[in-house]
């Protein structure tokens, strides 16, 4: 719809107006701006996308909200790199999506952005820093990856609703919740568990505010990092701790590749101090080389079934 | 004057010893004192008083004691070599050289994760032998420019390598950031075995060292005709430096603030610039410093444990500030 814009202010009023119009003009988005200078040219162009229409051209830079897509019937026009364990993350559906690399801490290269045309990212906290960047080429933007196992029907209904597929959301919402009841049912044991992220002598443990560190949780295991907090969810804990609070297993995430598995575990299991713990001595050290305790996949059923089975549960 | 070096030296030594017990009687998990100290006497204590006395917290301590000293001495030798009190171990590319080669095995190859220590030493000491050859090049057997000058450019190079490594296995940088940030690991002996040689061959080479650096600090010609000859001198001093530095890397990560303010606090508080005073002087400071750094890094917020790379600087700036500002 063309707009113009009063070119003189005759009156008080018409004053008061004007100074109105600037004051909207210093605060609109720059589409409108774009919109409102190219009218008062003479040219008639469409109005800017509102913020509520249902995007069409979506990437998906997460494998939860991608495969959240897939599942209510949209395809992603492009879906963000996972570097390791890949094969185990994304949907069968999306093999022939285009991958789009990220880079730490920004995200996708504006550049790649621009030339998919899309109208939204699904992003995460984990590319907080390239949110503005991302908004700043026209696209809108909405972090949607669940930090909790509890968050993760809320945000498949969030999802749902920008899609405008409310109702289907709402359905696979309540197939997850089901799911998570199910995977969480029954739990007798509770191991002492000790979760780590990277290799060498200073890994990180992951704490309960951490994803990996919740689904343990889910699956019944006691993380020995219980009660502390930093931000992120990960800390580096003394290798004091671990002999004294003596974990039953250890999973280790060290981002390496399946090939490696066996030597990162033999590594571990004889490291000073791990060597003495229940973990070491019962080889219940296990090396996991997918990202599913990084990060939430879709939804975490599956995920707290495969820690139930690692702890015994 | 050598009442205030006595001073100092009893001073430094005191330290050193209460921190090397406390080093030992604190950590992540409260101990009675007692059971340490039965447990490091080869006493009968629990399998786990005795793994976390003797497997964690003594190597530890000996590692802490080892790389203070090291970096410390290591600091001296370059600043007195190079006549320049900005130096320190990246002055010589060792610590670029360490970072990229502990960072290449964590991030490219975690399956190889024990050879941490190796790989950082052996291109600790290569980034230090490129400068050092690059420096005593040319006419007249080279200069200190030259040093600083090839130390900035492969610091850089190997900087920019190690950056490279991070872009390129972004997931994995989590592994590299105890590293790079410095800090003592509880890795039993091994490290310490690895690099042991280097440190012996380091400190050897620093006490030998000390008279012919003395006498280069009365500049070239004087020097030269008291016997000492600058280039060889400079060579061996930073050949000395490297390995004390680059072995320190391979156990502790990358710490060079270490290096290059000890020797300043020695000298401000000794009121001397006497090598033969401030290797052994450094060495005992150094120690004592990083014990109590690392000892307040595992205690602080235990069982979380802290860098102590950014601990010291946090700790350590304010405290020579004063320091400085009170002998101006």
């Amino acid at each position: 719809m063309p707009t113009t814009l009063p070119s003189t202010c005759s009156s008080p009023r018409a004053a008061r107006r004007g100074r109105g119009v600037i004051r909207s003009l210093l605060f609109a988005p720059a589409g409108l701006i774009r919109s409102l200078l190219f009218a008062s040219a003479g040219l008639a162009l469409t109005a800017p996308v509102a913020s509520s229409a249902v995007p069409k051209r979506i990437i998906a830079l997460t494998p939860y909200s991608a495969n959240t897509m897939t599942l209510l019937g949209v395809k992603p026009i492009a879906v963000g790199q996972v570097s390791s364990g890949e094969g185990s993350v994304y949907s069968a559906a999306l093999n022939t999506v285009p991958r789009l690399p990220l880079s730490h801490p920004s995200g996708p290269n504006l550049e790649q952005l621009t030339t998919l045309k899309a109208d939204f990212v699904f992003s995460s906290q984990a590319w907080a820093r390239g949110k503005k960047g991302m908004e700043r080429i026209g696209l809108r933007v909405a972090e949607r990856e669940p930090r909790t196992v509890s968050e993760v029907p809320r945000q498949t209904k969030r999802i749902a609703s920008i899609l405008g597929r409310s109702a289907q959301g709402a359905k696979l919402a309540k197939a997850q919740e089901a799911q998570i009841k199910a995977a969480t049912k029954g739990i007798k044991k509770h191991p002492k568990v000790l979760v780590v992220l990277g290799v060498g002598n200073s890994p990180y443990a992951f704490l309960e505010n951490s994803w990996g560190g919740d689904v343990v949780k889910r699956a019944g295991g006691t993380l020995i990092t219980a009660g502390l907090k930093a931000s992120g969810g990960f800390a580096r804990i003394s290798d004091e701790a671990v002999v004294a609070r003596n974990p039953d297993v250890i999973i280790a995430v060290p981002h390496g590749a399946p090939g490696d598995i066996k030597k990162i575990a033999a590594q571990m299991r004889d490291r000073p101090g791990w060597r003495t713990t229940n973990a070491a001595r019962t080889r219940r050290i296990y090396v996991s080389t997918s990202n599913t305790l990084l990060q939430p996949i879709s939804g975490a059923g599956t995920t707290i079934a495969g820690v139930r089975k690692i702890l015994g549960n | 004057m050598r009442s205030r070096h006595s001073l100092v030296l009893a001073a430094g030594l005191a330290v050193l010893v209460l921190s090397f017990l406390a080093s030992l009687a604190f950590g992540a998990v409260a101990l009675p004192i007692k059971e340490v100290a039965r447990a490091l006497a080869g006493g009968d204590v629990s399998g786990q008083v005795h793994e976390i006395a003797v497997g964690l917290r003594l190597p530890r301590t000996a590692s802490a004691a080892a790389v203070g000293a090291a970096l410390a001495v290591a600091g001296v030798l370059l600043q007195g070599a190079l006549a320049n009190p900005l130096a320190s171990p990246d002055v010589i590319g060792v610590t670029g050289g360490a970072g990229f080669g502990a960072t290449l095995i964590l991030l490219a190859f975690p399956d190889q994760a024990p050879l941490v220590p190796l790989g950082a030493l052996i291109f600790g000491l290569v980034a230090a032998g490129i400068v050092l050859t690059l420096g005593s090049a040319g006419p007249r057997g080279g200069s200190i420019e030259r040093v600083v000058l090839a130390g900035i450019a492969i610091a850089a190079l190997f900087g920019a390598a190690t950056t490279s490594l991070m872009v390129a296995y972004p997931d994995r940088v989590s592994s590299a950031i105890g590293f790079l940030a410095g800090g003592l690991v509880s890795d039993g002996w091994s490290s310490l075995e690895t690099s042991g040689p280097y440190l012996a061959a380091g400190f050897v080479g620093a006490v030998l060292l000390a008279r012919p650096l003395d006498r280069l600090s009365l500049g070239d010609d004087l020097a030269a005709s008291l016997g000492t000859s600058p280039r060889r001198t400079r060579l061996l001093a930073g050949i000395a430096a490297a390995a004390l530095a680059a072995a320190a890397a391979s156990i502790a990560g990358l710490l060079g603030f270490l290096g290059l303010i000890v020797p300043h606090l020695v000298r401000l508080a000794a009121g001397t610039a006497t090598h033969r005073f401030l290797i052994p002087a450094c060495a005992i400071v150094g120690a004592a410093v990083l014990l109590l750094g690392d000892t307040l890094a595992r205690t602080v917020v235990a069982p979380i444990e802290l860098p102590v790379g950014p601990l010291m600087v946090v700790l350590g700036v304010p405290w020579f500030l004063w320091l400085l500002r009170k002998t101006a």
